[in-house]
């Protein structure tokens, strides 16, 4: 294989710090049964690339224990497999990082020691099932400096996205903006770049010497507008979820019954990999009902779930009505509780008879252990 | 030198051709057929093994082992990948003089002398794959050597009916064996054997070497092994097991067994976070049921799409309802699609199947003569054409 993969485990300026307070983005728990770094590490893998490195920024505790058994993705290599790549404080840079190119700071030795000719960097906060080595083989083709992985958009958007570009037919970018709303036919970007590893180590190096520290602006859009840096454009035409807030979060989640979507993100030859957890299969009960709901294992339900996510271990008690949530891991609703746009965090108690409500725009969040 | 050793370890009999389950191991050992969900029914054994601390476990495969080899792999999902010891699987092999299968039980431990000397151990408890429990086996080894016991037999209590068909021992007040009896017609006792035996190592090898010289022995534990120890007067124990253990050796007890999982007291304990059962886990997503669906008292493993309705059945991992599809009193194997409209009632679908829209498999006891009613069986990867019945009792 001819990439180191980097998964970088935050976003920054990040609003889902309801769930971020005690662990980083990449271990949000999603789906029932992952947490979000599975996709991109699940992607690099079954691309063929054994060489991963995690970056991570703080509260990274959550994370160390999800990979910890790397055999889950395959990634227990003699040569290469994954590794976390945590803070490295030094006499000339101990703050908290600020951006993506600080991050790399940290991975220089680790880029330094790779022998691949190329690096796929990639966000574990945009999910998707893609395969990169079509993205690498246009990389080389275009001759061009970066590859930016980026969905095509049809109409145009009124939120903004993180980096969104123009391109040529031949897919060379000719412009670029950042936090910018996309307009019909252009590109947003995923987050997952291709670069050769030589121009990488160059920029790190040249960059973090002089302060920079966002790798969007301070290197690829002010070299692009420099016209020192040629821009190839590939496009993702698989679903592509981005999660950038709670809102964003949510619909993800509940984006999960949409068939278009569990046949893009779920396929059986390119599985997901996941922390196994041994739980035994969900438990229906006689008088439950359930409908449009994405459900893991080890789950109870007896009570009532209409469009919801329950993860690993959830409990709804009897006469419970669960409507348009997200129950993480282990967390207990109990009797005649009635929640409707509610996230709940892992291992947390609703009792009996509580009425929560929350819009779909705005969730109601239960805290990770906490009694309601 | 001073040689590693372990205390004890574990030979799993697991070459058995489990011909009372017809197709569904027709092309698979019997600890290799799906259940429960998520699991093999060698998974048991192997949790048990692994959750009472032994570590190293021979498994002993001769019957279209290929399935089972895959399925144990390193040993990983059990956490017997280990770097002295873990999971083994042990097929017949070769030798420079008087090659042969594993004529019986007692001779498939014998072949493998050496493999269990590797390990000098104290003790070994010998399992076969084919039970539905969970026991802690160290008890039972603490039990051993209390007595100061050379062949301990784990024993449950059975009713009379069932007592003809068992292996039964009679005890003294001490649980010392006085008597062992093989399906006897008129039982002396209620303790069946679970076929679950721990000996000590030493005493066992001689009994092995003289049973091989024994031209006239089937070479079986329960024929000659276990008698030829009462014979002469061996300390022998049988230890009282109290909790769920079935046998799911024919086609109604492996239903049975299943439908056991949807008991709301769960007499197998499977959600004992202290006791998990371990399998090897595919990496399928959450399951789905989507609006429209019906499902209740039954239990569903992941990466199902269910749009059907589903009642008091047990559904593994992959399965497909389609919209229209009614499964009552089922145990579904894995990857297997059900079309709409079709029906499948009080049966066993083997893995892999397609079900075409508007077929119906088996019926409802309630619908039928008490002598017609039986449990319909379809073996794996069958494909039941669009309107095709097959009636109760069938094994197609």
């Amino acid at each position: 294989m001819k990439m180191t993969g980097i998964i970088f485990s935050e976003m920054y300026n990040d609003e889902l710090n309801a769930f971020t307070h005690d662990r980083n983005m990449a271990a949000i728990p999603f789906g029932g049964r992952y947490r979000l770094i599975d996709f991109t590490l699940s992607n690099m893998v079954n691309s063929g690339i054994t060489n991963v490195g995690v970056l991570a920024k703080q509260h990274y505790h959550s994370l160390m224990d999800h990979l910890s058994n790397t055999q889950e993705w395959d990634l227990n290599r003699k040569n290469g497999g994954l590794l976390l790549l945590p803070p490295f404080a030094t006499e000339s840079f101990n703050q908290i990082h600020r951006g993506k190119l600080d991050e790399l700071r940290n991975a220089l030795d680790y880029l330094q020691d790779a022998t691949t000719p190329y690096v796929l960097l990639a966000s574990a906060h945009t999910l998707c099932n893609m395969d990169y080595r079509p993205a690498l083989e246009s990389h080389i083709n275009s001759g061009c400096d970066i590859t930016v992985v980026a969905t095509k958009e049809e109409a145009a958007s009124e939120t903004p996205f993180t980096f969104v570009l123009m391109a040529d037919e031949s897919g060379q970018a000719t412009a670029c903006a950042l936090d910018y709303p996309a307009s019909a036919g252009s590109y947003a970007a995923t987050g997952t770049y291709i670069i050769s590893r030589e121009l990488l180590i160059h920029v790190i190096q040249e960059y973090t010497a002089q302060g920079a520290y966002d790798l969007e602006r301070d290197f690829i859009q002010r070299k692009f507008n420099q016209g020192k840096l040629s821009i190839n454009v590939y496009q993702c035409t698989d679903v592509v979820l981005r999660i950038r807030n709670v809102a964003e979060y949510f619909a993800a989640n509940m984006s999960l019954t949409d068939l278009k979507v569990r046949r893009s993100l779920f396929r059986p030859d390119s599985p997901i990999y996941t922390k196994v957890n041994d739980e035994v299969p969900t438990y229906y009960g006689m008088d439950c009902t359930v409908s449009g709901c994405i459900i893991a294992d080890g789950c109870i339900i007896e009570g009532n779930a209409e469009n919801c996510v329950l993860s690993r271990g959830v409990r709804i008690a009897k006469g419970a009505v669960v409507k348009d949530c997200i129950i993480m891991q282990g967390s207990v609703v109990g009797e005649g509780a009635v929640l409707e746009n509610v996230i709940v965090d892992k291992w947390a108690t609703i009792s009996a008879g509580t009425e929560l409500k929350g819009l779909a725009s705005a969730p109601v969040i239960i805290r990770k252990g906490v009694t309601v | 030198m001073i040689e590693r050793k372990k205390e004890c370890i574990s030979m799993l009999l697991a070459g058995g051709q489990g011909s009372r389950l017809y197709v569904l191991t027709q092309d698979t050992a019997k600890p290799a057929v799906p259940f429960g969900g998520k699991y093999r029914i060698i998974d048991f054994s192997l949790s048990n093994c692994v959750n009472s601390g032994i570590d190293t476990v021979g498994i002993l495969t001769q019957y279209q082992p290929l399935e089972l080899n895959d399925y144990i792999g390193n040993g990983v999902p059990w956490d017997l990948n280990r770097n002295f010891g873990g999971a083994h699987v042990l097929p017949p092999y070769t030798k420079t003089s008087n090659n042969q299968w594993y004529k019986g039980t007692a001779n498939a431990i014998y072949q493998n002398i050496p493999f269990i000397e590797r390990y000098n151990p104290e003790y070994v408890l010998i399992l076969s794959g084919d039970h539905i429990y969970k026991m802690d086996y160290n008890k039972m080894l603490q039990f051993h050597k209390e007595k100061g016991s050379e062949c301990t037999i784990a024993v449950i209590t059975v009713s009379n009916e069932d007592a003809t068909r068992m292996g039964i021992m009679s005890t003294d007040a001490n649980q010392a064996i006085t008597e062992f009896e093989e399906k006897p017609a008129h039982p002396k006792s209620n303790q069946a054997s679970m076929g679950v035996y721990i000996f000590t190592w030493e005493v066992l090898k001689q009994y092995l070497i003289a049973d091989e010289a024994d031209p006239n022995s089937e070479n079986d534990f329960g024929k000659n092994v276990i008698p030829a120890f009462l014979r002469d007067g061996r300390k022998m124990f049988a230890y009282p097991f109290e909790g769920y253990w079935k046998d799911v050796g024919t086609l109604g007890s492996l239903w049975d067994a299943n439908m056991d999982l949807l008991d709301p007291k769960d007499p197998l304990d499977m959600r004992n976070p202290h006791f998990k059962v371990y399998a090897r886990n595919y990496a399928s997503p959450s399951s789905m049921l989507a609006p429209g669906s019906k499902v209740t008292n039954s239990f569903v493993a992941e990466g199902c799409e269910i749009y059907g309705t589903v009642e008091n059945s047990v559904l593994y991992t992959g399965c497909v309802v389609e919209a229209g599809a009614t499964i009552t009193g089922a145990v579904v194997m894995p990857n297997t699609v059900v079309k709409s409209g079709s029906s499948v009632n009080y049966a066993i679908i083997g893995e892999q199947c397609v079900i075409e829209s508007g077929a119906t498999i088996g019926d409802r006891p309630e619908h039928c003569l008490n002598t017609d009613w039986g449990i319909t069986v379809v073996g794996h990867k069958r494909t039941i054409p669009s309107g095709a019945v097959i009636k109760p009792k069938e094994i197609i």
